[in-house]
């Protein structure tokens, strides 16, 4: 796992960032936020599909974090931690809007891509227009496919594959057992392989 | 035990080893198809993996800005009711005392209140008022034997009158 701290910010440990946390300092939890803000930001845009929605869901997030980090008791990362309350913040409001893996977002996704032509999709400046667009289309057909998902596929899927996380890394953030994890992945690959095959074959 | 579905993502990402390994592969029917499928699911991961980089969040200063603006207001509306007990507000809860006290006068109350309903409502087997008008026009010259008796029911409106050696009803009684 990557992480956004300058080399100065690398100096303190995690562990002392939380645990000045812990004693109240604002500060170190700053610092915290500075090293894992555009992780946990990428992580639920690419749950939920909407650069707002993820703004907000990240705030959600990292408050609730500061709220609750004199429970952390580092028997984890503090990223495996703080991914638990991301997912559980990002999973119950998609269950809140009632998105069911049944491709209700995908008009959504369609309309975020098409008024939204600086998006940060795109990953290179001096793309052609053409490059643009074919992008934009990848990452419209790949937000399609994700949002047939349910939330915890979604999660498990995103966390493997993007994240590169361990089983039990996922387990412990989405709290449920390493084969369910494991099961998980077996039917969210299925789908996505359905979905995208003509899309990753030709790109 | 580990089902199928476990046992085929272990496979894919090179987590099933020794025994386990050689079992499940010995168990597939066409190896160079889920060897095809192995290769497939490989290159949907690096493809997620690729297109779904980290998205940059824009306007990051301004996050951090928000967020400490919402733990600084956090805070405040954390320590807003100890600031108030230091004023003298008043405890949540009731000392023991007064909950005591209340508790009592309310049982005090509730029993005066029930004395007085049940006595109002016992039935009285006969109006006195009634009875006394009726004895006083009972002449025991003109009838010695005669009684007059009342049986009132208030619950059910009705009045009983039972007469004996009266030749007739004193004509005041129908207007009292």
């Amino acid at each position: 796992m990557h992480t956004e701290a300058t080399p100065a910010q690398a100096d303190v440990s995690e562990l002392d960032l939380v645990k000045q946390c812990q004693a109240g300092d604002p500060e170190a939890f700053d610092q915290l936020v500075g090293r894992y803000r555009t992780r946990v930001f990428g992580m639920i845009y690419n749950m939920v599909h909407n650069e707002q929605d993820a703004w907000d869901l990240a705030q959600d997030s990292f408050l609730k974090a500061w709220k609750s980090i004199g429970r952390f008791r580092g028997q984890s990362s503090f990223y495996t931690w703080m991914y638990r309350i991301v997912t559980n913040v990002t999973i119950d409001w998609l269950r809140k809007k009632h998105v069911k893996g049944s491709g209700a977002e995908f008009d959504d996704a369609i309309q975020l891509t098409d008024i939204d032509p600086a998006s940060r999709t795109v990953p290179k400046a001096d793309a052609l227009p053409h490059q643009r667009m074919e992008q934009r289309e990848i990452r419209a057909r790949i937000d399609e496919a994700i949002a047939q998902l349910s939330p915890e596929h979604r999660a498990v899927i995103l966390m493997k594959e993007t994240e590169d996380m361990q089983y039990h890394e996922i387990a412990e953030a989405l709290g449920c057992s390493i084969g369910t994890v494991m099961s998980r992945l077996f039917y969210a690959r299925k789908k996505l392989q359905n979905l995208l095959r003509d899309v990753y074959e030709n790109v | 035990m580990k089902t199928f579905e476990e046992k085929w993502t272990a496979w894919l990402d090179g987590e099933l080893r020794g025994d386990e390994l050689a079992e499940f592969e010995a168990s597939l029917p066409d190896k160079a198809a889920a060897e095809a499928e192995k290769r497939d699911a490989h290159k949907l991961g690096a493809f997620l993996k690729e297109q779904l980089q980290d998205r940059a969040m824009g306007n990051e200063d301004f996050f951090h800005h928000q967020l400490r603006g919402r733990i600084a207001a956090d805070a405040r509306a954390a320590n807003a009711p100890s600031a108030s007990d230091g004023a003298g507000a008043k405890p949540a809860l009731w000392p023991l005392g007064r909950l005591v006290w209340v508790g009592a006068t309310s049982l005090a109350i509730f029993l005066v209140c029930t004395f007085f309903v049940l006595r109002e409502k016992s039935p009285t087997d006969q109006s006195q008022y009634l009875t006394h008008i009726l004895n006083a026009r009972v002449d025991p010259e003109l009838g010695p034997n005669a009684t007059i008796s009342m049986f009132e029911s208030k619950e059910d409106k009705v009045t009983v009158l039972w007469t004996e050696g009266l030749q007739s009803l004193p004509s005041e009684y129908a207007t009292k």
